[in-house]
């Protein structure tokens, strides 16, 4: 064809052509403001020339198609940033909560109130009778255990909180992914003949979205359609189908994909990144350590102080004690009974000290403790035989011991940690943040709060360290000494081997060797003087020396006075001494390992809130980075895909100069075609 | 770079709101005066204050041990120093009494004195600081000497701890400053002055006269025990002065850590105020201008 149709022809074109160019940038102008939106263009093109009187004319020109402005590569690192970056972001939020908890400008923080504690004892210390001092400590005290509690609590309610979330994010991930299933299903349909633009818009921002909440890859497929994978592999969407998240597990807190024919695999220490990384991380690494260094760091706390209060004796001895913690056998032995603090007992002895009526020096009693033999029914039996005035009895698998006639008891000289363990004469119960408190007995009589020590005047046995190494066996010190002087006893194994083989000799103050002794069972006076040791079951090792320091018999043996503050400044001494502290580290993917360091207990506070603050400034640091990154690629993003209004302007004058340049052009056609009609 | 209108809005939110943000902790620490407002502002820095704040506790705890320690050395010594001067009166009035010229009706009276000044010494040997008796040993609630000279404390000095590793021992078994031997024995202050007030009683010169070298050891005994009270007094000043002086540095430091330089915080402020108004401007007139207002 050709002639004067033809220039019609490719008129009409041309104008269709601007006007659809002019319905894009329309279009364009339209959505400037939608959320991902990718900005359209018509594609003009010149359309295949005919050849005519040996001649290829042109034909003019079509639009063959709407495109999107779009790099999917770019599009995908953003999703990627976004994703790190809403992990950040949502751990930020809850580190704040968690820093407000650990708040330390404030009197009623811990290390306000633990510096409380240890001056109260001081108090004590420097006025042991004095009532108010007493009362002053057990209201500390109270206060330190409530905020410890209050703690513990607070952070319970933080993990519930973001399971709450991390429900509500796995409840938007579900829509999403069911909508974006929906928009696959609508994307095959309609793209049997073009692209669906705007449809594949809508699904990106889905994708986005669904980004935030989840590290999640896609895939498109050839047809149009686009799988979504999440972590481990798991499909969320492929095709029209999708498949949902779901909180599961034991304790209904694990993020689980539910498969189809109800499969399930469990996400929760995969998913890295988006909101839910973010919770996760937050709820089962850094709460997590926390909670768990606050259990370890309440834990020694309670241990090392009533490991020392348990030595000592108050204003007045018990008619009646009942042990805080509970075991779960007690016909077991002591290390196996289930004790909160059954690994801390250790072979050794306590004494037990039996005061009359009038409060007078009765009669004192070691009781031996082999940690993997003795049992509590054992220590209840042992006690029985003291006197008619004594007895013991276990309740729900706590000891109980009890005076009758007015008659009262102490205790002292505990080298096996048995008292502390079964919580008699100790100053807190519990073993956790969340269940230490001030034992109940202190609560009913601060009479009780131990600032004073029994005289006794038989020292331990102690090992001499330059043996090393040495056997197992240890000795245990009973008796009282009725010399003048202050003394020293050397006990030196002579043969090697278990108790009733191993023989040994002793001295005093450096004088001449006993003849070798074989060691028996049970307690072996060693001296005229009174002092006798038990040799618990173990090895001994020739030339293994242990030293006995006795100090000179007075008319105070066996009593304890109001003054007398040794032991409460044993305890307030605690707040220097650096102890062996368990610390966690908790990681999803690699689990929770436990080490250890060595600090007091107000330094391990102090690096457990710094700590704190490190990890919370470093993920502020991590959202701002990543917050940053989202707006780059954001703009790398918008500089490729978003509408400029100033360019559309100029698009809008471009068409609409084409399209009158069009239509002028059917104006000359038709002019032509006049022409050639009136020619008579 | 092609740049969208979308990127100009999202570039103005996000720069107004880290100005904003910026703009509220700078204000936070001109109206806190603190430096440090949430634990991640700077984690060591409040580590190092959680240190110092703690010892600090413990140093004004240790203060007020100190302060107790002192009244009972005070006490101590005031006790002692009338205890030697009612000792070295009775040796004087000894030495007067032992001349042959003194009559037995003088020598009744003085005994008299003798009972006043044993009453007197037993009375100090019971002083009390704050209900509590100070040479009873451990059993600071019971008064540890009864006018026939029975000690009823025990031998356990009361100690105070003055430093970490520091102690010292502020009260006294009073056993070993009065009656170092056990009573009735030839040191017992008690004893002596009883004898000596029987032997005044019954004219006995040579009693007299032993009663003098007696007290003559009374009073070395007792000024050594001054003097040992003495050097805990100083002891414990020195501690004392160490730990106002570690007060102070560690106030200080704490400070250093923990308050905001308000100068500079409020330079900060101004800047941070400038800069937020300067966006706001840059804001607003890249705003404004778009193509459509060029076309008519």
């Amino acid at each position: 064809m050709s002639g004067l149709g033809l220039v019609l022809s490719i008129a009409k074109d041309a104008v269709a052509a601007q006007q659809y160019g002019l319905d894009v940038v329309g279009h364009n102008i339209a959505n400037v403001n939608t959320p991902g939106y990718s900005r359209q263009r018509a594609v003009h093109e010149a359309k295949e020339p005919a050849p005519y009187g040996g001649v290829l004319l042109g034909r003019g020109v079509d639009t063959t198609q709407v495109v999107r402005a779009t790099d999917q590569f770019i599009e995908n690192q953003l999703m990627e940033q976004k994703s790190s970056m809403f992990s950040f972001k949502e751990m930020e939020n809850y580190m704040q909560v968690l820093e407000g908890l650990f708040n330390e400008n404030s009197d009623s923080s811990i290390s306000a109130l633990m510096a409380d504690f240890w001056n109260t004892w001081h108090d004590v210390a420097i006025n042991p009778s004095g009532g108010s001092e007493r009362v002053a400590l057990y209201e500390h005290s109270v206060l330190l255990s409530d905020q410890f509690k209050a703690l513990n609590t607070d952070l319970i309610q933080l993990e519930t909180d973001l399971t709450n979330a991390i429900s509500a994010g796995i409840n938007r991930i579900n829509e999403i992914t069911n909508e974006i299933a929906q928009i696959n299903n609508n994307i095959v349909g309609m793209e049997v003949t073009s692209t669906a633009n705007d449809l594949r818009d809508q699904r990106n921002v889905l994708v986005s979205e669904l980004s935030e909440y989840t590290d999640i890859k896609t895939f498109e497929q050839s047809n149009g359609s686009l799988t979504v994978v999440a972590a481990k592999g798991t499909i969320l969407v492929h095709g029209n189908d999708s498949y949902d998240l779901a909180l599961g597990g034991d304790d209904g807190r694990r993020v689980e994909w539910q498969g189809s024919g109800g499969a399930t695999v469990d996400l929760t220490d995969y998913i890295s990144n988006g909101k839910l990384g973010g919770w996760l991380d937050m709820r089962e690494e850094v709460i997590a350590k926390y909670k768990k260094d606050l259990d370890a760091l309440v834990k020694e706390f309670v241990w090392t102080v009533n490991q020392q209060h348990s030595q000592g004796v108050g204003l007045e001895g018990f008619s009646s004690v009942t042990g805080t913690y509970q075991a779960s056998s007690t016909s077991a032995a002591l290390d196996s009974s289930g004790l909160g603090f059954a690994s801390e007992i250790i072979d050794g002895g306590f004494r037990l000290w039996l005061y009359d009526s009038n409060g007078d020096y009765d009669s004192d009693t070691t009781l031996t403790i082999d940690a993997s033999v003795t049992s509590i029914d054992d220590i209840v039996t042992a006690i029985d035989a003291i006197d008619p005035n004594i007895t013991a009895t276990t309740i729900d698998g706590k000891i109980q011991i009890s005076a009758s006639n007015g008659y009262t008891f102490a205790f002292s000289d505990d080298t096996s940690n048995v008292l502390a363990a079964l919580g008699i004469n100790t100053f807190f119960a519990g073993t956790t943040a969340g269940s230490i408190e001030v034992n109940d007995k202190i609560d009913s009589n601060k009479n009780y709060i131990t600032a004073a020590q029994v005289i006794n005047n038989v020292g331990p046995a102690v090992a001499n360290s330059s043996n090393d190494p040495t056997g197992t066996g240890t000795i245990v010190t009973s008796g009282h000494y009725t010399g003048t002087a202050d003394a020293t006893y050397e006990i030196q194994i002579s043969t090697g081997g278990a108790v009733g083989v191993a023989q040994f000799q002793w001295r005093k103050d450096g004088g001449a060797w006993s003849a070798p002794i074989l060691t028996t069972g049970g307690a072996q006076a060693i001296d005229v003087d009174g002092v006798s040791v038990t040799f618990m079951p173990g090895t001994y090792v020739a030339n293994d020396t242990f030293t006995i320091d006795v100090t000179a018999d007075s008319a105070f043996y066996g009593t304890y006075a109001s003054g007398d503050n040794t032991n409460a400044m044993a305890i307030a001494d605690l707040q220097y001494t650096a102890m062996d502290i368990a610390q966690w580290t908790c990681d999803r993917r690699n689990g929770d390992t436990e080490g250890s360091v060595n600090a007091t207990i107000e330094d391990y506070y102090h690096a457990m809130v710094g700590s704190m603050g490190i990890k919370s400034a470093s993920i502020s640091r991590g959202r701002a980075f990543g917050e940053v990154m989202v707006n780059k690629m954001g703009e790398i993003r918008d500089s490729i895909s978003a509408v400029s209004l100033d360019e559309e302007m100029t698009n809008l004058i471009k068409f609409q100069h084409a399209y009158a340049a069009a239509a002028k052009l059917i104006r000359i056609s038709d002019e032509m075609l006049n022409t050639l009609l009136s020619v008579k | 770079m092609r740049v969208a209108n979308k990127t100009i809005y999202e570039a103005i939110t996000f720069n107004l709101g880290n100005i904003t943000e910026d703009l509220s902790h700078a204000n936070k620490v001109v109206a806190t005066g603190k430096r440090i407002i949430n634990l991640s502002d700077d984690p060591t820095g409040l580590t190092q204050g959680l240190h110092i704040k703690s010892s600090l506790s413990n140093i004004e705890q240790l203060g007020r041990n100190i302060t107790l320690g002192k009244s009972w050395l005070r006490a101590s010594e005031s006790a002692l120093t009338n205890v030697q001067d009612m000792i070295s009166d009775t040796k004087s009035l000894c030495v007067q009494m032992a001349t042959a010229t003194m009559s037995a009706a003088a020598r009744a009276s003085a005994a008299q004195a003798v009972q006043n000044t044993l009453e007197e010494i037993v009375s100090l040997a019971n002083t009390e600081v704050s209900g509590r008796y100070i040479f009873a040993g451990s059993k600071t609630d019971t008064a540890p000497f009864s006018q026939d000279g029975t000690y009823n404390g025990d031998n356990n000095a009361f100690t105070v701890k003055i430093g970490r590793d520091a102690t010292v021992e502020v009260g006294s078994d009073g056993e070993a400053v009065f009656q170092p031997s056990g009573a009735g024995a030839n040191d017992d202050i008690f004893q002596t002055l009883s004898d000596l007030k029987t032997a005044l009683e019954n004219n006995d010169v040579s009693g007299i006269q032993d009663a003098i070298s007696k007290l003559d050891a009374h009073l070395d005994h007792i000024s050594e025990k001054i003097s040992d009270i003495g050097s805990k007094m100083v002891r414990t000043e020195i501690k004392e002065n160490l730990l106002q002086d570690m007060s102070l540095t560690n106030t200080e430091r704490f400070s250093n850590i923990e308050d905001a330089d308000i100068t500079e915080a409020i330079m900060d402020l101004k800047a941070k105020e400038l800069a937020y108004q300067a966006a706001l401007t840059a804001a607003a007139k890249v705003l404004n201008i778009s193509l459509v207002d060029y076309l008519k």
